[in-house]
């Protein structure tokens, strides 16, 4: 498959992006359909569960196993700041993820329930416990993303390798670490940006484009010889993908339209104000601290950097992924945060790190006495915070038009939590919510039981060290439909198909396994009807 | 993963249940025949579960795929006549023919070829900072692009500074530049390629030359020259250590060129490209036998460079790291009010510099590393020796501590990292030592381990040691903990939390006592303290075994690689009888036919 990448052209040349299509659209256009705005999904992941009963809408009425959204039922709960967005939200109660501690493998709660997140497979421990098979975001990229290019991962925080921090695997064993610096990615979006709709022309534009060809040109004898070689399978799949990615720019291709919407004019102006001083000033000139499961100790660098991480590097972000979207670069989109910072930031004045205060105890010991006063409020305002951010690139989104309604409206976009609760470190129940409609495949505005047809668990997380004491149960029951289903739903939704080509069918299955223990194949296949509009 | 375990236990001191319950055969690839040892990976050092390995980057001791059919075994035997046994195949590894630079190599090579330490036009960044984060999949949009926003940056940085400039030219060009560019085309790129360009890439870069009227804004011979630098820069022959040489070496295998070993040696050593004179030894074909890479590596050994390859491994080592025991050590000030955390990079630095001194100045031993009385002392962490600050300042100093502290282990740097808050911590210094040092796969614990409570202090759980004692009695804690990893802790109890020596407990006066059986070569040898239990470990098979298993993996990039076993047995033998330098361990690296041949195959 041929492919395109936009690429940063020497000097800054843009190379006005048509909207470059997955091969449907190809398909679609071939027919005379109309171009409408891409299908896009945005994972935004965020670590140690939360306070479960303070999160979910507190709904009194479930009629079939489901019940509208009200501004009501967020009052004075977590998602509170999603109120203006009730008629665009889905909250699907019920799922599980695979992989829990001790019912599927026994190596760490924390490694299983991230490898295992969007790949439903097992970890390796001896592989650095990473997942043994490639990730939703991969599986979706490859079938929706223009040129196939891979999905977008970011992360706030230090860059970091260690399973714990690592959701996307762009194969078995092969972990697909997150960037964490805005300007790598400023810095491919401005080979994007178009000039408002100009071709290329003038003598100064052409000089650019030729001298890309140029190098391209060299790049790609380079590799040539490379590919003469006697070598394994692995290494001329990795000379292939290299070519693949030069092959993508030709020359005298005038491009037809281009996004009057993707130029440095729109990232600049408001609500991106992504100027080249704003994305630097957002983005890391040296160490971050990483953030450890022993806990942290001051580190006046470390610390400082962590904190613009989580602030303007995690605003300028979203305005990132907003363009992104906007000049069609990337249509699979992940935004993640670090499990094991101590919040000191936005009024926030923690000692003890997230991970250890979702245990309750304040570190890594797992049940016993409540070890931190005021730990439930100190959780709380972290759910809070993350509620906040995920509110605010909802409402971005949403404040961008696009042909067909808003650009939010053409999304996914999940915030999708590793644990339901820290302490419990159980995987059932899961707390997720849904915005965006996928260009009218999925139907918001909702609460909704997958499961069936009851009232679910709200949880037990307020249950213990209310009054310090000790921790009991913090979790819940119920909620056990496999997660698979949701990314199955989520792939129809941004318009993956069972073979990968057009006509191929809806996606049917995902995953190794959908059962608890961590085999067995996958017994409860399709997607949960009850979360689309035709269901 | 084509790797598998290299140690197993004969049964005669297993008592059972610990180090067997970790041999669970893993999943996931046949095990091979020969010794058919399958040591379960359970021995992942997992920063979640409060073991001693607390990096959290995954363990060494892997099973899997591997190994030749017909592999002999080496047996030591244990006085008691136990035995220990390791893997001992031989074979040349498959290995990618195209890796790519890590970012951290990528940084080094721009310092190294072209002087450009910081970004200037972004922030003043190390170049790294704006690539996309390492991944070993293949080369993602993201990282393409990010290669050529860099080598744009470095590109103008380089011909818009004078001094810079003459690391890309080493002639002033004339006229049109054609013939300076064409001579900076062969001689950079000799160096950027690690090889000699072919005649076809050094015409294909010309034409570059020739064509630059049309590829540049006004077509001066400095845009010109950018051009050609920023091509070098995004070229993968450049960001590729590609291995392409295809001479057989007559049994199945490659032989690598010359400038292949030449590279292989620099990145080995100095983790970049070769020098002008590794280079030349290249080009005149002087590095195809032994000898004579021997004399390269010796030399390149004696660089700076090599000094911070060497202390980058000896932190792999002893897991020392970001998120690791080492960097999130923290004291109650209650119990030690001369803590800050201003003294952590103290006790990382001294532990650094111990190594570097022993390996690379002293040129030492692998028995100097537990026995040398050298430490290096601030005058905070001089009163943690005993010693008085005034004889010291907030600079290192060079000391000799007296025979109670040999080695690294009984350093301030070790004792405080594994320690806890409060008190010492037995658990986590005791597998250390089985672990790291000797290679013991003791593995994880079990779910909910480390909630165990500590038995409260009493008349009869008097000291530390009787507490940990009495809360890994019983259940399924006791066979792994009694028997193997509590005794070394106990024999380090003669060192608080901080490091400070001891012989009573602090909270009741009662005496220390540091006696234990500590299982070392299968056999449980009764240690008297922490100065018994360093000579026995200088002296023990295993722990040398160990030593040199680390350093193969890191040096060949590669961890636990069946195909590596004799060449661990061979650098473990050299260790046993004493006074084999380390640096000639590393240079012996070096002289294996696994170093001048690569293989072809799945990987």
């Amino acid at each position: 498959m041929n492919r395109r990448v936009f690429l940063k052209g020497i000097g800054g040349v843009s190379l006005a992006a048509p909207f470059l299509p997955s091969v449907a659209e190809k398909a679609a256009k071939a027919q005379g359909m109309t171009t409408t705005p891409p299908k896009r999904l945005v994972i935004y992941f965020t670590h140690n569960g939360c306070l479960t009963n303070r999160w979910w809408p507190k709904v009194t009425t479930y009629t079939n196993g489901a019940a509208t959204l009200t501004a009501d039922m967020l009052k004075g709960q977590t998602l509170e700041p999603l109120s203006p967005y009730i008629a665009k939200l889905t909250i699907p109660r019920g799922f599980r993820s695979m992989n829990a501690y001790g019912s599927g493998q026994s190596i760490d709660p924390h490694d299983q329930a991230v490898g295992s997140k969007l790949t439903c497979a097992t970890i390796d421990s001896a592989n650095k416990r990473y997942a043994t098979a490639a990730s939703l975001d991969h599986v979706i990229a490859k079938q929706i993303n223009p040129n196939q290019a891979s999905p977008l991962v970011l992360s706030v925080g230090a860059a970091s390798t260690q399973i714990k921090e690592v959701v996307s695997f762009s194969g078995p064993g092969t972990a697909f670490p997150a960037t964490v610096n805005p300007l790598t990615v400023y810095n491919q979006l401005t080979g994007v940006f178009g000039t408002g709709g100009t071709t290329g022309g003038t003598g100064q534009a052409s000089y650019l484009v030729k001298r890309k060809q140029s190098v391209l040109d060299l790049c790609k004898q380079d590799l040539t010889r490379y590919q003469a070689l006697k070598m394994s399978k692995q290494d001329k799949t990795l000379v292939q993908t290299w070519m693949d990615l030069l092959r993508t720019t030709e020359t005298g291709i005038v491009p037809t339209a281009s996004p009057t919407s993707c130029s440095k004019t729109t990232a600049e102006a408001a609500p991106f104000t992504a100027t080249s001083a704003n994305v630097m000033a957002a983005s890391p000139t040296g160490k971050i601290t990483l953030g450890s499961v022993l806990g942290n100790t001051p580190d006046p660098v470390g610390d400082a950097n962590l904190a613009t991480s989580f602030t303007k590097g995690g605003d300028m972000f979203l305005n990132l992924i907003a363009l992104s979207m906007i000049c069609d670069s990337n249509r699979m989109i992940m935004m993640l945060y670090p499990g094991y910072v101590t919040f000191n930031w936005d009024g926030i004045m923690h000692t003890h790190e997230h991970h250890g205060l979702s245990h309750r105890t304040g570190d890594f010991t797992v049940g016993g006495a409540c070890g931190v006063t005021g730990v439930l409020d100190m959780i709380w305002q972290i759910d809070k915070w993350y509620a906040g951010k995920y509110a605010k690139l909802v409402g971005l989104l949403d404040s961008i038009n696009e042909s067909n309604g808003t650009l939010l409206d053409n999304t996914a976009t999940m915030w999708l939590p590793e644990l339901s609760d820290g302490a419990a470190h159980n995987l059932n129940n899961l707390p997720i919510v849904v915005a965006g409609k996928a260009g009218g495949y999925l139907k918001t505005g909702q609460v909704v039981n997958v499961e069936g047809t009851g009232t679910p668990q709200m949880g037990n997380s307020d249950m213990s060290c209310a009054n310090g004491g000790n921790i009991g149960n913090t979790g819940s029951s119920g909620g056990m439909l496999p997660i698979n289903k949701l990314y199955v739903t989520l792939m129809n939704a941004v318009g993956c198909t069972a073979t990968g080509m057009p006509g191929g069918g809806k996606v049917t299955q995902f995953g190794q396994f959908d059962g608890t223990g961590s085999s067995g194949g996958i017994t409860n296949p399709g997607e949960v009807t009850k979360l689309t509009s035709a269901g | 993963m084509k790797s598998w375990s290299m140690i197993f236990f004969a049964a005669a001191t297993l008592v059972g249940g610990c180090v067997g319950k970790v041999g669970d055969p893993h999943s996931g690839g046949s095990s091979s025949s020969g010794t058919g040892n399958n040591t379960g990976s359970g021995s992942g050092a997992s920063s979640g579960s409060g073991s001693g390995a607390s990096s959290g980057t995954g363990n060494a001791v892997v099973s899997g795929v591997g190994g030749n059919a017909g592999s002999s075994t080496t047996v030591i035997t244990g006085a008691a006549g136990a035995g220990v046994t390791f893997c001992d195949t031989r074979g040349i590894s498959v290995t990618s023919q195209v890796p790519r630079l890590t970012n951290a190599q990528y940084d080094r090579v721009i310092a190294d070829l072209l002087g450009v330490q910081q970004l200037k036009a972004s922030n003043n960044v190390q170049p790294s900072t704006i690539l996309a984060t390492d991944q070993a999949g293949g080369l993602s949009d993201l990282g393409w692009s990010s290669y050529q926003t860099v080598a744009d940056l470095i590109a103008a940085q380089v011909m818009g500074d004078a001094t810079l400039k003459k690391n890309f030219m080493k002639c002033t060009p004339t006229g049109d530049g054609k013939t300076c560019l064409h001579d900076t085309i062969v001689q950079f790129g000799r160096k950027a390629f690690r090889r000699p360009l072919t005649t076809d890439e050094i015409a294909r870069f010309d034409k570059i030359v020739s064509d630059g009227p049309t590829l540049t804004a006004t077509g001066t011979v400095d845009e010109i020259a950018t051009l050609v630098l920023y091509s070098f820069l995004v070229s993968p022959s450049f960001l590729t250590r590609a291995e392409m040489t295809e001479t057989s070496d007559g049994a199945g295998n490659y032989q690598l060129s010359s400038q292949e070993v030449a590279q292989r040696l620099s990145f080995m050593l100095w983790g970049s490209i070769p020098d002008d004179t590794l280079n030349t030894a290249a080009d005149a074909n002087q590095l195809s036998t032994p000898t004579q890479i021997l004399q390269q590596a010796q030399r390149m050994l004696m660089s700076d460079k090599a000094r911070l390859k060497i202390a980058d491994f000896h932190r792999y080592y002893i897991l020392m790291g970001p998120n690791t025991r080492w960097d999130n050590i923290n004291k109650d000030p209650a119990l030690f009010p001369t803590f800050a955390s201003a003294l952590v990079p103290t006790l990382e630095a001294e532990t650094e510099k111990f190594f570097d001194a022993v390996a690379m100045v002293k040129k030492g031993t692998f028995q100097d590393l537990f026995l040398s009385p050298t430490a290096f002392v601030t005058a905070s962490t001089a009163p943690l020796y005993g010693l008085s600050a005034s004889g010291f300042t907030t600079d290192f100093k060079e000391a000799t501590l007296d025979a109670s502290r040999p080695g690294f282990l009984t350093r301030v740097g070790f004792l405080n990292a594994y320690a806890f808050y409060n008190r010492t911590s037995p658990i986590h210094r005791g597998a250390f030592i089985m672990k790291q040092v000797l290679g013991t796969p003791i593995g994880t614990p079990p779910p909910g381990a480390e909630a165990t409570a500590l038995p409260p202090a009493s008349a009869d759980l008097n000291t530390n040691r009787k507490q940990v004692d009495a809360q890994t009695t019983g259940g399924v804690c006791e066979s792994c903990h009694h028997s193997y990893i509590n005794p070394a802790g106990f024999a380090l109890e003669s060192f608080d939390a901080m490091g400070v020596a001891q012989t009573k407990e602090k909270s009741s006066g009662a005496a220390i006592d540091t006696a234990s059986d500590v299982v070392i070569d299968g056999n449980a040898v009764h240690i008297t303290g922490a100065v018994d239990l360093m000579n026995k470990l200088a002296a023990s098979p295993m722990a040398q075994h160990r030593y040199a298993e680390r350093l193969t993996s890191y040096l060949y990039e590669r961890e636990g690689d069946a195909m590596d076993c004799g060449t661990v047995n061979d650098l473990a033998a050299k260790i046993a009888p004493g006074g084999y330098t380390l640096q000639n361990l590393i240079s012996d690296l070096t002289q294996t036919p696994q170093f001048r041949t690569r293989a072809v195959g799945a990987m």
